[in-house]
């Protein structure tokens, strides 16, 4: 996740570990197709294969959601570990003063 | 088809869009722009969105007209695959959740409009900048045709256009609709799709819904509506056994067999991938204001994949209600026609055409800016001003859209099918050098390009050896994964060899110090917000950020 090889914010890097652990069954399990191609159990009429990949978008959203407020919390430490205020205040280094690139 | 137009439904479909061409001119005074002459205002529409607009905007950019005819289609014509559609709305949020805020980031810092100017400024290579933005124009052009070919669908089913032979007189309501969508994209840039998308998934969003409540009860619920489908299914694989057994029809299902589960889901990744390397969820995802409404809508927008999935359904609800249509397209919007009142069908096609009008605008502003930047700007006019690259992505959204319209009439509708079919293996040919570069610049320059050449060449050349029952070339999405018997999307296998070759290469051309230009961004780029030096808050058309 990094692009450089100093890792002073050891917890930004598990927050982002966090993150991917949440919004990875979001990926997994829709193309875990084996898991959800079949006609039972029935919810209201609709076949186990329809209404779970619907049941799939509310977990994904559900996922996602506590993965935004990580995320805000790791982009602050990440922004600090690259030299840039923790929130914008206009004040961050400009484009030509490096860092070490 | 019926050859009567009711006048209510037509007076309803009218209103509508002669509202949305009011909103379409009135928007170039939204949000008050001092003048439309660059391209983050023209193009990218101050690059101010906030949430709520965003999410207006990038889902009627992604759910297209077309998606909301072609789903339904293939579940109607018994595609055990169709439903794939969803999966890949799902995957494709994390996705952007993860990826999206850092090409944002890097973009907005050194002022970059489009996918191929990241390429450019990161591989200092505008050889590969080139090829990205052509993939880009090529991958573009026949999905704004498909929006045509949508609309197409709708105005048969209510029975407009003429009967005369001459394809000009004939489509002319087309080509009308056309004239206005891109007389106001011009005058208002991104403005226009922002402001219609409004109208248009407000309609779309009451039609979808009640249609799947109200329509179901009408003819016997759910239950009934998925055994008859299924009856019918299975009868048609009896009748037609032999046919099936000699491959000269394919067999009716509702969900896949077991032996398709990794088409399914190779077809829902290998969508998701490609989607955002799409130019116009680019332009979508660059309009917006900070950061995090990119991933507050990675949240939001999966509103529109179930609304999606409902829609698709409506497939099988055509179905059920007895719907007899030969073109598969026209089964959803016969369906309304049969099932609604004369005025709700005229809401209804409207929010089917409007939903054509906002992804056709949005695809040719993304387009028009791959031709400024990365060909005017990069090879014809080297020094050219802000004003002068408004001016010529003004023009070529022009000319992209005429371009998709003679597409679409002159040429075979089924042509244009096949181009969108290989516009997905191609615009995925270009992950590796924008996605794995938002994160490393250990790729080199060189065996990126290599790997994109490899990957258009051997997909280009797996989908031009699909047969299908109907068709001897370009009959599907599907090949056998090399060495093995299980059906995969093209896209996927074309990517890995892409890949494979992009990785390789660059290994022999470190060892060989083949030289890997000056990358022009620093790794604090990629995580700069709104507030930041170099992005303002709403950029100020006097002083645009090009580096």
């Amino acid at each position: 996740m990094s692009d450089a090889p100093v890792r002073s914010g050891s917890s930004s890097s598990s927050r982002w570990a966090l993150i991917y652990l949440l919004l990875t069954p979001a990926v997994i399990l829709p193309l875990w197709v084996a898991l959800y191609d079949r006609e039972d159990p029935k919810l209201a009429g609709f076949p186990f294969y329809f209404w779970f990949q619907f049941a799939l978008i509310l977990i994904a959203v559900a996922l996602t959601l506590p993965a935004y407020f990580l995320a805000q919390g790791a982009d602050r430490r990440d922004r600090v570990r690259h030299g840039l205020p923790p929130v914008p205040d206009g004040t961050g280094t400009d484009r030509k003063a490096g860092d070490e690139r | 088809m019926i050859d009567h137009v009711n006048g209510v439904a037509f007076g309803v479909f009218i209103f509508l869009f002669l509202l949305v061409t009011v909103l379409g001119f009135a928007a170039a005074r939204w949000r008050r722009a001092t003048s439309l002459d660059s391209l983050d205002e023209w193009g990218l529409g101050g690059r101010g969105f906030g949430t709520f607009i965003a999410w207006f905007l990038i889902g009627g950019d992604i759910y297209t007209a077309y998606t909301f005819i072609a789903v339904p289609a293939t579940l109607y014509a018994g595609s055990a695959v169709g439903f794939f559609a969803v999966p890949y709305t799902i995957v494709v949020y994390p996705l952007i959740f993860l990826f999206l805020p850092r090409l944002w980031s890097v973009s907005h810092r050194h002022g970059y409009v489009t996918p191929a100017d990241f390429v450019q400024g990161r591989y200092d290579s505008r050889g590969l900048a080139l090829v990205i933005a052509l993939t880009g124009i090529l991958a573009t052009m026949p999905y704004i045709a498909l929006q045509l070919v949508g609309m197409q669908v709708v105005l048969e089913v209510m029975g407009i256009g003429t009967d005369s032979s001459n394809w000009f007189i004939k489509d002319l309501p087309l080509f009308l609709a056309f004239i206005v969508l891109a007389a106001y994209t011009y005058s208002s840039g991104l403005r226009a799709p922002a402001l219609i998308a409004f109208v248009k998934d407000t309609l779309i969003y009451i039609v979808i819904l009640v249609a799947v409540f109200y329509i179901p009860s009408q003819i016997g619920g759910w239950d009934h509506i998925f055994s008859t489908v299924t009856q019918g299914f299975a009868d048609f694989n009896t009748e037609n056994a032999d046919a099936i057994a000699a491959g000269d029809a394919a067999p009716k299902a509702i969900m896949p067999p077991e032996p398709l589960q990794w088409a399914y889901a190779s077809l829902a990744l290998g969508s998701a991938l490609a989607l955002f390397m799409y130019p116009h969820s680019v332009t979508g995802v660059l309009s917006t204001r900070s950061r995090s409404v990119i991933r507050r809508n990675a949240a939001l927008l999966p509103a529109y994949s179930f609304l999606l999935g409902l829609l698709a359904l409506l497939g099988f609800v055509a179905i059920a209600a007895g719907v007899k249509v030969d073109n598969p397209q026209q089964s959803v919007p016969q369906l309304f026609e049969e099932q609604f009142s004369p005025w709700f069908a005229g809401v209804a096609f409207a929010a089917i055409v409007i939903g054509a009008l906002v992804p056709a605008a949005i695809m040719s502003i993304a387009a028009a800016n791959l031709w400024t930047r990365n060909v005017y700007k990069a090879f014809i006019n080297r020094d050219a001003t802000p004003k002068q690259e408004a001016t010529q992505s003004k023009l070529t959204s022009l000319l992209v859209k005429f371009g998709a319209l003679v597409f679409v009439l002159a040429l075979s509708k089924d042509f244009a099918i096949n181009l969108q079919l290989l516009g997905g293996v191609w615009i995925l040919q270009t992950l590796p050098a924008i996605v794995i570069g938002l994160y490393t610049r250990w790729m080199h320059r060189w065996a990126l390009f290599a790997g994109w050449a490899v990957g258009m060449a051997y997909g280009t050349w797996l989908a031009y050896g699909v047969k299908s029952p109907v068709q001897d070339h370009f009959g599907g999405p599907l090949v056998n994964f090399p060495g093995t018997e299980t059906k995969v999307y093209i896209a996927l296998i074309a990517v890995i060899a892409n890949l494979i070759v992009a990785v390789a290469l660059t290994f022999v051309f470190r060892a060989m110090k083949v030289n890997e230009g000056v990358d022009q961004t620093r790794p604090q780029d990629f995580h700069a917000d709104a507030g930041d030096p170099g992005v303002e808050e709403e950029l100020s058309p006097e002083a645009p950020a090009h580096a």
